[in-house]
């Protein structure tokens, strides 16, 4: 490690210690409900699996065998240990087992999910029918956040273990094998499976499964066929064992194989059959294996590139150029408001461009930020979009070095937009988007998603290696300031292209291949045709050298190449043909009455083959030019008859559509909770303790509530209270647990569970008190020095969730409701961002200065030169975070309520004292994903106007995150370490997850989910990177010609040296937020939906419009009718639910008024709207009769046959 | 084709758009060219015509060149018919099956003590002697069958519990409340007379250790720690807790309660009054000397559903075998016709449905549909009730087809009516309902008492529950009327239901109860699930007896 990475660490874990040792100071004071702090740091990954699993001695044995193996060998190794009884102190065969399949999935999740602890139920021996005992693993929801891998390996690991037991294999009753079949499929259809396996696939993998997988009931669909058996003890699908059978056994079979190979004691035969796809009774044609390869595409028609490949060459098909398939998987599940921005691959769709911008990683997109602005904003920083191609979904991040959308405007003029400012200005003006522009993709998504490349746009990076290798002199046209390498005037690029054997500069090479030969020989004709026209003559010149400069420089004023103005205009006889030609070719130019003039229109005709004259220089094209792609590609023709040759510009569009809007929110539960302390429904709908405080109790006494709260006693005096602190002696209380049958009172043993021998039942420290919370709100006030009116309201909570029902103090709902920040179910605050990654940062974008960088340790800028001012570009730290806007205010409001607390509450030092959120700068947060139980701690060293939270990809991976849309939140470390206890969680199944359990204080890039070390961190992708691109390789091949993450793992560098393809001038370009969070009601969203849909020549509004009928209002329709005539009711007043009406027609609690739950209003609510966009767009048949039905249902239930709203006929 | 056959001509006439009256047919078949004749009768008939009548048929063969021919004399073409049958593409009712017939209709149909006489006395000889053919063209030697021929004047016919038109729901809480206390008034006014009913309320007062007795809706049932049944009943008042000792003979019974049925309990109160210790159970029940009605002469009704028209899996042969037999002699005393749901088979009934559909288009369906129907001979009266799968809101009751439907369903003026009805035939009650409900039921009770093989136990069910789908908030969706038109207010004499596409029937305290099969083939989905559908089988009920005869025709 370097010296300066060991000195950033330090410096951050120094930070840590310092909070560390004032949160024991407040902690020691016994005021919470453990006088420790609850969030124990760990180290490195071992320390994390310790912590989660609370197994001691398995984090000592884990960095043992590390060094030594790889983790899924670690994890097979401890099974040993677990059976022998050196790791972990279980007695029973089962706790053994248990122990060994806990640790396992804990270590192939780096120790940061839930998934060990809440995923796994229990362990059981049961007894097959010949009499031997087989293992039994009960799985549980949860465990989908371990993973397949983990998943499978957790039934591998548990199988070694019983066999290490000397316990028998599960003999699967036939009626279980049909079970498995039929759940599989029925929790496929409830809940989705990302592999679904076929009904003879499940059954072959549970006849030969050695132990029984098993789990929790998770849906409310039962099965039909197999019913009621003897060793299942749920009707409906257990979710657990069905994610572990489809998605961790048959969807990674080939991975475990690879561990039972080197395993004696454990032989799995089967896997073969599995995996070749030779189970079904015929010998099988290998149909599962390439089901298991599709799975992620399963619409694509195979593998897509090698069948286009063979394609060409075993079919009569005539010969055109690689191209991927479409796919249109992502345009499922389309929903209302969330426009498509482009069909599958179809033309005029985003341009795939490969490279990685400074704030690109995985599952992320590039897109320039005048796109944003020009699809009506629907698309900001952040925002997540579902995908064609190379994964699934992706963040959209904002990239200006790339080319920008094609526009028509009303005017008929036809202009590329590379300023998002210009794109504000055009916007209204917008008749139809031609072309998204380009969608900056790196070569490590593909690499991750295992996607053959696809054909490459040929862009600059490109051309210029291209001409180097041809001989150009790049060095010397570098440095000279007469010449824009990047932007050269058409004589150079003509130069260029017929001196060198090199293709024509992507600048002038249009997009030939969107257009057919007969278009072609068409615009040759109509250009031969044509005239020069002199700039000056005509109106257009004004905005055409205007719309000239900023095609090509992106917003520079200075242009020593610019066209010059003598060369006038090409002036073609205007047909709707020729328009649609030059607007499919990308051809910017401008139309008049009779004309479209086209400036920049040297290599256009001479591309077409016709003398600068304009005079037509070939008679007749080859057959192979005629015929190639069918006649639709005129790039041989051009090829041809030009003087030079040109690449294919865009040979690869990718179709997406919105998937979720941006996020940066702060996390609050519904309603609010400002203090995790009870006060029944004394507090209203509110939940207002103040209310509660002044309202009078059945037995008409005011503030006195009975709650359910945990009993714990002083060890001093013995007095019973529920407060963390005996009132009298201020001394730290513990739980008691006395036995409701016997009296006896009892010690929780070490994992934590309080069992009654005699009574053999489970105790709990919970009972009733009578609270006077009129009293207790009075003395919290004055014991913080606050009065009723430091806050708007004070909202608690209905009752306690956790198993012992320890209620926080008010004192801390208090500051929490002065301060204006709300509670998480474990005490914490928090704000959700959306995560995005950046790997180099300007302290300008970031709005701080170049002084704050040097104070947080910063020295050099990427090139290595001393940073000295605030737009230099700086190589980001791997645990640095850069807040949204939003999340710095609410860390300062959050920052002064841990102020407050610490001087108010606990008596201490304060910690922060910051006015302005630029004392923030340097302080520590944690990250915190969903799923997951381990927080990362970062550092904050800036902020953006964007709504998310960026950060480097490492530190997302760390979380577990990756960028494709997904959101965590961060949290202010000392509010975590003061407030946060595992008391607080909710005592269910997932009560744990979401929660802080321990935090990682340093990245360890081996430690981390190895997606994020597919990513690319090179200057320039080679040469042959590109050629490749056009074969369709697999990515593999090129991989060692591109330094990824992972070739810098445990090396010193791993810390360092992310380079990137792309810059952007500003990370947060484009929109702040998406049209989707700005514009108001549904409908106003798909009214812009739609309107987007027809400006886009990529999209097929018809077919948008169909699937948001399908996929949205009918569903919406179908289940809200459902729900309305299954409904339950509910007691206006006091809140009762009935399952169905009571028959005195009030509520049987209170007397109270009861009402349905689904009205007739949200059941039509979309009925009209539907019926109007299915007749607007053309809509089929099926789908407006589908409409039609259900609007007579609708009719049927809701209007009184006998009086119906009168019509004018009933009059005449 | 050749025409010699009444079926064949109905099914030509049909092919034409028109119905037939019985004589004309008859005319038409012994015409000496029958083609001509039909196209010639069709002609005269005229496009505005519904049906195509002897007169019309006699106009031509008087005035034509066919007049000439007397019917008894075609003997030669009749013949050739038969031997020409093979050949031709689909054969009519002829090949079906002895074998599976057989086994089908021989199935054990009883059960629980309930008493099954029957059923079917003809069982296993559906169609085994011979092509139906022979017997049709016979006539040559002795009393030539002169085609149907029945009575219209011996019909009687009622339709009771039809609220198509009469839906005056408005989705609003009130009227949920009023379904509800409507079935709680009609049921416990069953019970009544069993127990000395007292209100929840009154019950709630009453001292420990006291006899109370009371009649509610299952509110909900729970089993305890130790085993025992708590079950909440509910009446107008208020709701009492009773409890159901696991060790109490009748506590089996707690496992086939549904929740929302209507039962009465007697028992003993606990100590402190807060509970009830149930002694005995009741529900509204049929009574086990019940007397069904009959018709007073020999006539038939087919009992059939789900018939699913534009499914691919449809089975177009195995429906004309069937209205190719009710034209023979052998069903000459089928003179109604009651389909229990399910013409068509919908649009959007599940996801991607139209991928699976042969005739996309709802409205197309509907005439395809009425295009087979017209194959039914027109003398039969037809009653139909929607299903799930038709174009009628899924919530029950569900009204019978809108005016639209209708009107494409106008051939034979068949009676639409809404699901569940009542219709009476002869004196003779039949409970249509389509059948909803009994996927819960078999989901819900002990496979022993209810199950897809043998759907008629489920319908046992029902019928002591004396409810077509008791149980609220689950499967079964409900729209709220005026009143509780689910309730079975007077006992049926026959229950019949489709849509789990199982054939099984048998009886209960003597009332029939019939689930009848489909005519649709087994889908991918039946296919993924395990469901083996009994398809093309046709009930066939005497009226006069009750007994019941099961035709194959796939």
């Amino acid at each position: 490690m370097h010296e300066d990475d060991e000195r950033y660490f330090a410096r951050i874990e120094d930070r840590l210690d310092e909070a560390f040792d004032l949160a024991r100071a407040a902690k020691e004071q016994g005021r919470d409900p453990r006088p420790e702090v609850e969030i124990p740091v760990a180290k490195d990954m071992a320390d994390r699996v310790e912590n989660i699993l609370e197994i001691p001695g398995v984090a000592e044995r884990v960095r043992e065998l590390e060094g030594e193996m790889s983790r899924e060998e670690a994890a097979l190794e401890l099974v040993n240990d677990f059976v022998e009884g050196s790791v972990g102190d279980y007695d029973s065969r089962a706790g053994k087992v248990e122990g060994a399949v806990r640790t396992a999935v804990a270590l192939l999740t780096e120790g940061v999910v839930a998934a060990p602890i809440e995923g796994i139920d229990r362990v059981e021996i049961l007894e097959n029918d010949d009499g031997t005992e087989f293992v039994n693993v009960y799985y549980a929801g949860p465990i989908r956040s371990a993973g397949g891998t983990a998943q499978a390996l957790s039934v591998l690991v548990a199988d070694f273990a019983r066999s290490l037991l000397g316990i028998d294999e599960y003999k699967a009753r036939d009626i279980e094998t049909e079970r498995y079949a039929e759940e599989v499929a029925l929790y496929d259809k409830e809940t989705g499976l990302q592999y679904s396996p076929k009904d003879k696939e499940t059954k072959f993998i549970a006849e030969h499964m050695p132990i029984m997988l098993d789990g929790e009931a998770t849906g409310d669909e039962e099965v039909s066929g197999f019913r009621d058996l003897e060793r299942v003890d749920t009707n409906s699908a257990r979710g657990g064992m069905c994610l572990v059978l489809a998605e961790g056994i048959a969807l990674k079979a080939p991975k475990i194989q690879r561990y039972t190979r080197q395993l004696d004691e454990v032989d799995w035969p089967w896997l073969q059959d599995l995996i070749d796809g030779t189970y079904y009774d015929d010998g099988g044609e290998g149909e599962g294996e390439s089901d298991g390869a599709d799975a992620d595409d399963a619409d694509a028609d195979g593998g897509g590139a090698d069948d286009a490949d063979d394609a060409d060459d075993d079919s009569p098909e005539p010969p055109g150029p690689a191209r991927v398939e479409p796919a249109a998987k992502y345009l499922r599940d389309l929903i209302a408001g969330r426009p498509v921005f482009g069909h599958p691959s179809e033309s005029g769709g985003f341009r795939l461009r490969y490279g990685r911008s400074r704030n690109h990683g995985f599952a992320t997109a590039g897109v320039h930020p005048a796109t944003m602005h020009l699809v009506d904003d629907f698309l900001a920083t952040g925002t997540q979009i579902k995908t064609e191609r190379p994964g699934k979904a992706g963040g959209v991040i904002p990239v200006d070095s790339i080319e920008g959308p094609t526009v028509r405007l009303a005017n008929g003029d036809v202009r590329r937009i590379d300023d998002p400012a210009e794109a504000l200005e055009i916007r209204n003006g917008v008749e139809e988007i031609l072309d998204l522009g380009e969608y900056l993709v790196n070569f490590g998504e593909f690499v991750e998603n295992n996607h053959p490349l696809a054909p490459a746009s040929y862009v600059y990076e490109w051309w210029v290696q291209e001409f180097e290798s041809a001989g150009g002199p790049v060095q010397a046209l570098e440095d000279d300031p007469g010449v824009d390498l990047e932007h050269p005037n058409p004589e150079k690029a003509f130069e260029w292209a017929t001196e060198y054997d090199c293709h024509l500069h992507p600048d002038y090479t249009y997009v030939w291949h969107d257009i057919s030969v007969a278009e072609f020989e068409t615009l040759a004709d109509a250009a031969a045709s044509g005239r020069i026209a002199g700039v000056d003559e005509g109106r257009s010149s004004g905005p055409r050298t205007q719309s000239d400069e900023v095609e090509s420089d992106g917003g520079m004023v200075v242009r020593p190449d610019a066209p010059d103005a003598a060369d006038g205009v090409l002036e073609l006889d205007r047909t709707p043909d020729l328009s649609r030609i030059l607007e499919r070719l990308l051809v910017e130019h401008t139309r008049t009455e009779e004309t479209l003039r086209v400036p920049n229109w040297r290599l256009l005709v001479r591309s077409l083959g016709l003398s600068e004259l304009l005079e037509r220089e070939w008679t007749d094209l080859s057959p192979e030019a005629r015929e190639w792609e069918g006649g639709d590609n005129a790039v041989k023709a051009v090829n041809e008859v030009a003087p030079f040759d040109v690449r294919e510009r865009a040979p690869t569009r990718i179709g997406n559509r919105m998937g979720r809007p941006e996020k940066s929110e702060s996390r609050d539960l519904s309603p609010a909770v400002h203090t995790l302390f009870p006060i029944t429904e004394m507090g209203g709908n509110q939940r207002d303790v103040g209310e509660a405080a002044r309202a009078r109790n059945d037995r008409g006494q005011r503030g006195k509530l009975d709650v359910l709260v945990g009993d714990r006693a002083c060890p001093d005096c013995g007095q019973h209270t529920y407060k963390n602190r005996c009132p009298d002696c201020e001394v730290h209380t513990e739980p008691h647990f006395e036995c409701e049958d016997c009296g006896t009172v009892i010690e929780p043993d070490e994992s934590g569970r309080v069992y009654c021998e005699r009574c053999e039942r489970e105790v709990e420290s919970v009972d009733w008190f009578t609270v006077d919370l009129a009293t207790e709100l009075r003395s919290a006030l004055e014991s913080v020095g606050e009065r009723e009116s430091s806050y708007p309201i004070l909202k608690g909570v209905k009752g306690l969730t956790s198993a012992n029902k320890t209620p926080e103090p008010i004192e801390k709902g208090v500051l929490r409701a002065k301060h204006g920040v709300s509670s998480f179910k474990d005490g914490t605050v928090r704000y959700d961002m959306t995560d995005l990654p950046v790997t180099s940062v300007r302290p300008a974008e970031l709005d701080v200065t170049v002084d704050h960088f040097r104070e947080l340790g910063y020295e050099t800028d990427i090139d290595g030169e001393p940073l000295r001012f605030d737009d230099q570009l700086v190589e980001l730290k791997v645990q640095d975070v850069v807040l949204s806007d939003g999340a710095a205010e609410h860390m300062l409001k959050t920052a002064d309520f841990v102020d407050d607390l610490l001087t108010k509450f606990y008596g201490l030092e304060p910690f922060y004292q910051v006015e302005e959120r630029d004392e923030l700068i340097g302080e520590l947060v944690f990250g915190m994903a969903p799923h997951t139980s381990a927080a990362v701690v970062g550092r904050v060293v800036g902020f953006t106007s964007a709504a998310v939270g960026y950060a480097h990809p490492y530190f997302h991976a760390a979380k577990r995150r990756n960028c494709d849309g997904d959101e965590d939140c961060v949290m202010l470390l000392m509010d975590g370490l003061l407030n946060f206890s595992k008391e607080y969680l909710p005592d269910k199944r997932g009560g744990q997850m979401d929660a802080p359990l321990v935090m990682s204080s340093r990245i360890d890039p081996s430690e981390i989910d190895d997606e994020a070390h597919n990513m690319d961190i090179v200057r320039r992708y080679p040469e042959s990177f590109y050629e490749a691109s056009l074969r369709m390789a697999d990515p593999g091949e090129v991989e060692d010609d591109i330094k990824l993450g992972e070739d810098t793992l445990g090396t010193d560098e791993e810390y360092r040296g992310f380079e990137h393809t792309h810059d952007t001038s500003d990370i947060a370009l484009g929109p702040d937020l998406s049209a989707y969070k700005t514009l108001g009601s549904m409908m106003d969203k798909m009214d812009a939906q739609l309107e987007l849909a027809r400006k886009l020549r990529a999209v097929d509004e018809t077919d948008v419009a169909e699937r948001v009928i399908e996929y949205h209002f009918l569903p919406d329709l179908i289940g809200n009718l459902r729900a309305f005539s299954r409904q339950q009711t509910r007691c206006l007043d006091c809140g009762e639910k009935y399952r169905r009406m009571p028959l005195t027609g009030d509520c049987r609690e209170c007397g109270g008024r009861v009402n349905l739950t689904v009205h007739r209003g949200s059941v039509n609510k979309y009925m009209d709207t539907a019926i109007q966009v299915a007749e607007e767009f053309g809509c089929r048949d099926y789908t407006k009769q589908r409409l039609e039905v259900l609007e007579k249902s609708l009719e049927s239930v809701f209007e009184n046959d006998k009086n119906k709203a009168s019509k004018l006929g009933d009059f005449m | 084709m050749p025409l010699e056959t009444p079926a064949r001509i109905v099914r030509e006439l049909a092919r034409h758009g028109y119905n037939a009256e019985r004589e004309a047919v008859t005319l038409i078949a012994g015409a000496a060219d029958p083609g001509t004749t039909l196209a010639r009768a069709v002609e005269r008939a005229g496009p505005d015509a519904f049906r195509v009548t002897a007169a019309d048929v006699r106009a031509v063969l008087d005035g034509g060149p066919n007049a000439t021919d007397a019917p008894v004399s075609d003997l030669t073409s009749t013949v050739e018919s038969t031997t020409a049958e093979p050949s031709t593409a689909e054969p009519p009712a002829a090949e079906p099956t002895t074998t599976d017939g057989g086994a089908t209709a021989e199935r054990p149909a009883d059960d629980s003590g309930s008493p099954t006489p029957h059923p079917s006395n003809s069982s296993g000889k559906p169609n085994d002697e011979s092509p139906t053919e022979p017997e049709t063209t016979a006539p040559e030697t002795e009393g030539v069958w002169a085609g149907r021929n029945p009575d219209p004047s011996l019909r009687s016919f009622d339709v009771a519990n039809d609220m198509t038109g009469q839906s005056t729901g408005t989705g609003e809480y009130g009227d949920f409340v009023k379904v509800f206390k409507d079935r709680y008034e009609k049921l416990s006014r069953q019970l009544r007379g069993r127990v000395n009913h007292r209100p929840a309320e009154a019950i709630q007062s009453m001292s420990g250790g006291s006899d109370a007795a009371m009649v509610g809706l299952v509110n909900d049932i729970r089993s305890t720690a130790s085993g025992h049944w708590l079950v909440e009943l509910e009446d107008t008042t208020g709701t009492f807790p009773c409890l159901v000792m696991k060790d109490r003979e009748f506590a089996s019974a707690v496992d086939e309660l549904l929740l929302d049925e209507c039962i009465a309990v007697e028992g003993t109160l606990a100590d402190d009054a807060g509970i009830m210790f149930v002694d005995s159970m009741h529900s509204p029940d049929v009574p086990r000397t019940y007397k069904p009605n009959t018709a007073d002469r020999h006539v038939q009704a087919a009992l059939i559903s789900d018939v699913h028209v534009g499914s691919q899996e449809f089975m177009t042969g195995a429906w004309q075998r069937f209205t190719s037999w009710l034209h023979t002699e052998e069903a000459e005393h089928v003179e109604y016709l009651l389909i229990a749901g399910d013409m068509v088979e919908g649009v959007g009934v599940y996801p991607n449905q139209d991928e699976e559909l042969d005739i996309v288009d709802i409205y197309d369906q509907y005439e395809q549909f009425a295009e087979h129907l017209k194959e039914v001979p027109g003398d039969m009266e037809i009653v139909m009730i929607p299903g799930n799968h038709d174009a009628v809101r899924l919530a029950e009751p569900q009204p019978g087809f809108d005016e639209h439907l209708r009107d494409i369903m106008s051939v034979h003026d068949a009676h639409i009516t809404s699901n569940p009805s009542t219709v009476t035939l002869e004196g003779v009650k039949v409970l249509m309902y389509h059948g909803v409900s009994l996927d819960e039921v078999i989901a819900e009770l002990p496979a022993e008492s209810a199950s897809y093989d043998e759907p008629h136990k489920a319908m046992y069910q029902l019928l002591k529950k004396r409810h077509v789908a008791p149980q609220y908030g689950g499967h079964t969706r409900l729209a709220p009327e005026e009143k509780d038109y689910l309730v079975m207010e007077e006992v049926p004499d026959v229950f019949h239901t489709g849509h789990v596409h199982k054939l099984g029937w048998g009886k209960y305290h003597n009332v029939l109860a019939v689930n009848s099969g489909c005519w649709q083939a087994q889908t991918d989905f039946q296919k993924s699930v395990n469901i083996d559908p009994d398809a093309g089988y046709a009930p066939i009920l005497d009226l006069d007896t009750l007994d019941m005869t099961v035709r194959k025709f796939s």
